[in-house]
């Protein structure tokens, strides 16, 4: 990202006026308006989108500015906009949807025991903190010191909570020094479920969306300082909309 | 960055999403010189320098280093897929890495690890596993990236020191 995208008028800062994103999900095949359509994994169903200026976001990428080619996890799903934006800037984007692989390693391992009789070892093995092992063992698998950034979102509001805090310590090896986390936190338990897209250097798009899986936990600010105490410093916005973002710096 | 013709899935005649949403079924153009057809299955490894259109199942490897592979709408496959482009309008598992671009359709059903430089996905599509977009990183890219970085830090008046007294604070800011 130069100099042009620092003024805002730089490659990937479309004006408002020709966003091509929808502001609802007409259908499902936009490709015509190019590689700025709006796309995404999981056939959930979109209940509305709406847009949000996201102060963490630009200062998410001030810190990136300069960089060069950087790496970046997405730990929402992959959309489309997101990956654009990234892949223009000179980022290797990872996509690893932690939510839906959370459910689907639920769901596996509940298949597993049914009609089981389990015995006081099988319990054992289904401690929270040994099946949130067992699924970082499965996924988040990538070298220490391999990312520049990180895309968190909300999913820390809906992990179960002693995953949450195994995994935060697992992407905090993963991230450089001088990394960068952006997460969002939500100031009430949600009712609904929501997936969050990049749109600029200031706007995300929130998709509310069918819920895979429930809230777990409102975080108040000191939990959140405790939970990513292995980083140098929390920046955090809050929102009118009851949502809380949060910049950290590894 | 995108080039014009690569942005726009619509450009490629043969493979482009106006066939599907047409209804027209798998739509092969002359470039695509091989074709496992719905009701063929193979189990083993496949390998060519021709471009290849799956729509039976295919359960092994699949090396097309220099073409391009279309997953039909009515394919299965379970692979480990390596080619310079893919497309996929079907079901895929397995592992796939495309030297050049992926482009997930709608009616895509992906499950497993996708590693290309290029990717477009469409809405509706479904994926499960891990995506690995953009160039890649070189060593010498990434070390240079990474001093860029440390001098950023190291700077006395540099944002991060800034940041660092605003440590644990809750700023309200104006979203």
């Amino acid at each position: 990202m130069g100099f042009l995208n620092k003024l805002g008028i730089g490659a990937g800062h479309a004006p408002r006026q020709a966003r091509s994103l929808p502001e609802s999900r007409a259908g499902h095949n936009n490709s015509h308006h190019g590689n700025a359509v709006a796309t995404g994994p999981h056939k959930e169903p979109e209940l509305g989108t709406s847009t949000r200026v996201s102060n963490a976001l630009k200062d998410f990428l001030w810190n990136l500015d300069g960089l060069g080619r950087g790496t970046l996890l997405d730990l929402g799903p992959a959309w489309q906009t997101t990956l654009s934006f990234f892949i223009e800037r000179g980022f290797r984007v990872t996509s690893e949807d932690l939510l839906r692989g959370w459910t689907d390693f639920q769901a596996k391992e509940a298949q597993k025991s049914t009609g089981m009789v389990l015995t006081a070892d099988d319990y054992a093995e289904r401690t929270p903190e040994v099946l949130a092992k067992k699924f970082l063992d499965d996924n988040l698998q990538y070298a220490r010191s391999s990312f520049d950034a990180l895309l968190l979102w909300d999913i820390l509001d809906y992990l179960e909570p002693t995953l949450g805090k195994m995994m935060v310590a697992h992407v905090t090896e993963m991230l450089r020094p001088g990394g960068v986390v952006l997460a969002l936190f939500h100031s009430k338990k949600p009712t609904g479920f929501q997936r969050y897209r990049v749109v600029d250097t200031t706007t995300l798009q929130v998709l509310t969306a069918k819920p895979i899986v429930p809230a777990q936990k409102v975080f108040q600010n000191r939990e959140i300082q405790a939970l990513f105490s292995g980083f140098r410093s929390m920046k955090s916005y809050i929102g009118r909309d009851q949502l809380r973002e949060a910049l950290f710096l590894k | 960055m995108w080039r014009k013709e690569d942005g726009n899935p619509q450009s490629d005649v043969s493979y482009g999403p106006k066939s599907a949403a047409s209804g027209s079924g798998p739509a092969v153009s002359g470039k695509a010189a091989a074709c496992v057809s719905q009701g063929i299955k193979i189990k083993g490894e496949l390998t060519g320098s021709e471009d290849l259109f799956i729509d039976g199942f295919v359960d092994g490897k699949v090396n097309l280093t220099n073409s391009m592979l279309t997953v039909g709408p009515n394919a299965t496959v379970k692979a480990e897929i390596t080619a310079r482009e893919l497309v996929v309008r079907g079901r895929a598992e397995g592992k796939f890495t495309a030297s050049e671009r992926v482009q997930i359709w709608h009616t895509a059903r992906v499950q497993g690890d996708i590693k290309a430089e290029r990717i477009s996905i469409e809405e509706g599509a479904e994926l499960h596993g891990k995506l690995e977009a953009g160039k890649p990183i070189n060593s010498a890219n990434s070390e240079a990236s990474q001093q860029t970085k440390k001098a950023e830090i190291n700077k006395p008046n540099s944002r991060v020191t800034e940041e660092k007294g605003a440590t644990g604070a809750a700023t309200a800011g104006a979203n």
